[in-house]
C-alpha cells in the first residue's frame, strides 16, 4: 500500500475516470422524465454514499483487528477511514439536500435515510473530535477502536428505528417491486462508471492518509528512540 | 437547460471543491510531515556525531 | 460476584452519605422540564407527545451528568487506579458501575416522572405502570452506553464535552423508540401497540450491555 507508483497511477486513473463520468452525466445520460435535470445529482450522490458507508464499515473492521492484534497499523487504517468517510458523508448530505430542494421543496426533512446518514455523520464526527482532542497514544487508539465498533453495531438498530419512524426517500436501486428504477441502459452505465470512479477516489484518499499516518507513527517511535539515545549519550557515566 | 440547472451545478461544484480542499489538506499535512522528518534526521545526525554507540536501529514496519 | 457487590456497595454508600449525584440529577431533570414548559408554551404543554418528549430530554441530560460525575469522582482522587490494580476483572467492574449508574438514573427518573405529571397536567393512573418498563429499558441502555463511553471521555482532555457528542448519536434508536412508546403509554394505548418499539429498546439494551461488558477491558486496561 505504500508504493508511490501504485499511488500515482491510482491518482491519475481516478482523475481520468472522474472526467469520463462527468461527461456521461452531463452529455450522455438522459435525465429522468419526472424529476428533470436535478435527478442527475443522483449519479454522484449514490457513489458518495457507497464510499462513505464503506469507510465507516472499515473503521469498525480496523477497530476489531486493532483490539485483537494490537498493531498500530490497524489504528492508522481506522483513523484514515474515519476521516475519508467523514468527507464523503458530508458530501452525501450536501448533495442530497441540493437534490431535495427542487424535488421535495425542502432542504432537509426527517426521512429515514437522511436521518440515518445524519446520525452516522454525528457519530464519526464524535470519533474525529475525540482523536483531535487527544494525543496519539495506544490508549487513544483503543478508544477509537471501541467507538468505531460500538458505532457500527448501532447502525442496524438505527436503520430499523428510523424506518419505523418515517420514510419518503425514493428507492431507486431496489424498488418495492423488486426491480431497479433505472429504465434506460445508459443510466445504468453512467452509475457504474461513477461508482468505479468514486471507489478509486476513495482508495486513493485512503492510501494517502494511511501512508501519512504510518509515517507519523513510525516517526513518533523514532523520536522516542532518539530521545532515549540522546539521554544515554549525554549521561556523564 | 432545465429550470433546475442551478441546483445541479451547485451540487457538482461543491463535490469538486470539497475534494480539492481535502487534497490540499493532505498536501499541507505532507509538508508538515516532511519538515518533521528533516528535524528528526538532523537530530539523528547530531547524535551519531556525538556518539557512534547511541545510534538507534532502523524502525520496523510494525512499530 | 463478591467484587461486583463490593464496588456497587461502595458506590451506593458514597451516594447515600452525600446524596450529591441524585440531588444533582433531580435538580437538572426539574430544570430541563421547566425550560421545556416555557419553551413549548402553555398551549402545547397539554399534549401527551410533548410530555413524553420532555421526559426523555430530562432523562438524557440527567444521565449524562450522572455518568460524568461518577467518573470524575473516581478520577479526582485516583481511585480508578486502585480499582484497576485490585484483582477485579474489568468486566465485573463494568457491571458494577453499570448497576450504580442505572440505580441513580432510576431514582432521578421517578422524580422526573412525578414532575412531568404535575407540569404537564397528567394523572397518576394506570398509564404510569405502562410507562415504567419503558423507562427501565431506556435507563439500562443509556447507563450501559454512558458507562462505557464515560470511561473513554473521562481520560481525555475536554472529555466532559465529548461525552454527549459521543453518547447522544449512538443513543438515538433507543431515544426514538422510547419517546414513541412513552407517548403511546401516556395516551392510554394498550401495551401490545408499542411492541415493536419495545423490541428495539430490548435489542439496544442487549447489544450495548454485551458490548460494554466485552469492550470495557480495552478501555480501562493497559495503563
Amino acid at each position: 500500500m505504500n508504493n508511490p507508483t501504485i499511488r500515482n497511477w491510482l491518482g491519475f486513473s481516478t482523475l481520468a475516470l472522474m472526467l469520463v463520468s462527468l461527461f456521461m452525466v452531463f452529455d450522455y445520460v438522459p435525465p429522468d422524465a419526472e424529476m428533470g435535470i436535478a435527478q442527475l445529482i443522483f449519479y454522484f450522490h449514490v457513489p458518495l454514499a457507497w464510499v462513505a458507508f464503506a469507510s465507516f464499515g472499515l473503521v469498525a473492521i480496523a477497530g476489531i483487528f486493532y483490539l485483537w492484534l494490537g498493531d498500530q497499523l490497524w489504528d492508522d487504517l481506522g483513523y484514515a477511514a474515519a476521516e475519508t468517510g467523514m468527507v464523503f458523508c458530508t458530501l452525501v448530505i450536501v448533495t442530497g439536500s441540493i437534490w431535495a430542494k427542487p424535488i421535495w421543496g425542502t432542504w432537509w426533512t426527517w426521512d429515514s435515510r437522511l436521518t440515518m446518514t445524519f446520525i452516522l455523520w454525528l457519530m464519526y464526527g464524535g470519533y474525529l473530535m475525540l482523536r483531535a482532542s487527544a494525543d496519539d497514544t495506544p490508549q487513544v487508539a483503543r478508544f477509537g477502536a471501541v467507538i468505531g465498533i460500538v458505532a457500527a453495531m448501532d447502525v442496524p438498530i438505527v436503520i430499523v428505528s428510523v424506518r419505523m419512524w418515517r420514510t419518503i426517500h425514493p428507492a431507486v436501486l431496489v424498488t418495492k417491486q423488486g426491480t431497479h428504477g433505472l429504465e434506460d441502459p445508459r443510466m445504468v452505465w453512467t452509475l457504474l462508471v461513477s461508482l468505479t470512479a468514486f471507489t478509486l477516489l476513495w482508495a486513493w484518499f485512503l492510501m494517502l492518509r494511511f501512508t501519512q499516518l504510518r509515517t507519523r507513527s513510525r516517526m513518533a517511535w523514532l523520536a522516542g528512540r532518539i530521545a532515549l539515545a540522546t539521554a544515554v549519550a549525554s549521561d556523564p557515566k | 437547460m432545465g429550470a433546475h440547472f442551478g441546483y445541479l451545478f451547485a451540487a457538482y461544484s461543491i463535490i469538486f471543491i470539497v475534494i480539492f480542499l481535502y487534497v490540499m489538506l493532505i498536501w499541507r499535512r505532507q509538508a508538515a510531515l516532511d519538515a518533521e522528518l528533516r528535524t528528526l534526521e538532523a537530530r539523528m545526525a547530531a547524535l551519531t556525531e556525538h556518539s557512534a554507540a547511541g545510534r538507534p536501529s532502523e524502525p520496523r514496519s510494525g512499530a | 460476584m463478591s467484587g461486583f457487590a463490593a464496588v456497587l456497595r461502595k458506590d451506593l454508600r458514597l451516594e447515600l452519605r452525600s446524596g450529591e449525584s441524585t440531588l444533582a440529577l433531580l435538580a437538572l431533570s426539574m430544570l430541563v422540564l421547566v425550560v421545556l414548559v416555557f419553551a413549548l408554551g402553555a398551549a402545547r404543554v397539554r399534549s401527551v407527545d410533548a410530555a413524553a418528549g420532555a421526559l426523555w430530554v430530562a432523562m438524557v441530560f440527567a444521565g449524562m451528568l450522572g455518568a460524568n460525575r461518577a467518573l470524575l469522582a473516581e478520577r479526582d482522587n485516583g481511585a480508578i487506579r486502585g480499582l484497576l490494580l485490585s484483582p477485579l476483572d474489568p468486566s465485573t467492574l463494568y457491571a458494577a458501575k453499570l448497576c450504580a449508574a442505572f440505580i441513580f438514573m432510576a431514582v432521578a427518573e421517578v422524580g422526573a416522572v412525578i414532575l412531568m405529571v404535575l407540569f404537564f397536567n397528567l394523572d397518576f393512573d394506570a398509564s404510569m405502570a405502562r410507562l415504567a418498563p419503558i423507562l427501565v429499558l431506556g435507563a439500562i441502555g443509556f447507563s450501559a452506553l454512558a458507562t462505557l463511553l464515560s470511561a473513554i471521555t473521562g481520560r481525555t482532555r475536554g472529555g466532559d464535552m465529548l461525552l454527549p457528542i459521543l453518547v447522544v448519536p449512538i443513543f438515538v434508536p433507543a431515544l426514538i423508540a422510547g419517546v414513541k412508546a412513552s407517548a403511546a403509554a401516556l395516551s392510554g394505548a394498550p401495551f401490545e401497540s408499542m411492541g415493536d418499539w419495545l423490541k428495539i429498546m430490548i435489542a439496544f439494551d442487549v447489544l450495548f450491555v454485551t458490548a460494554g461488558y466485552l469492550l470495557f477491558e480495552h478501555v480501562v486496561g493497559g495503563d
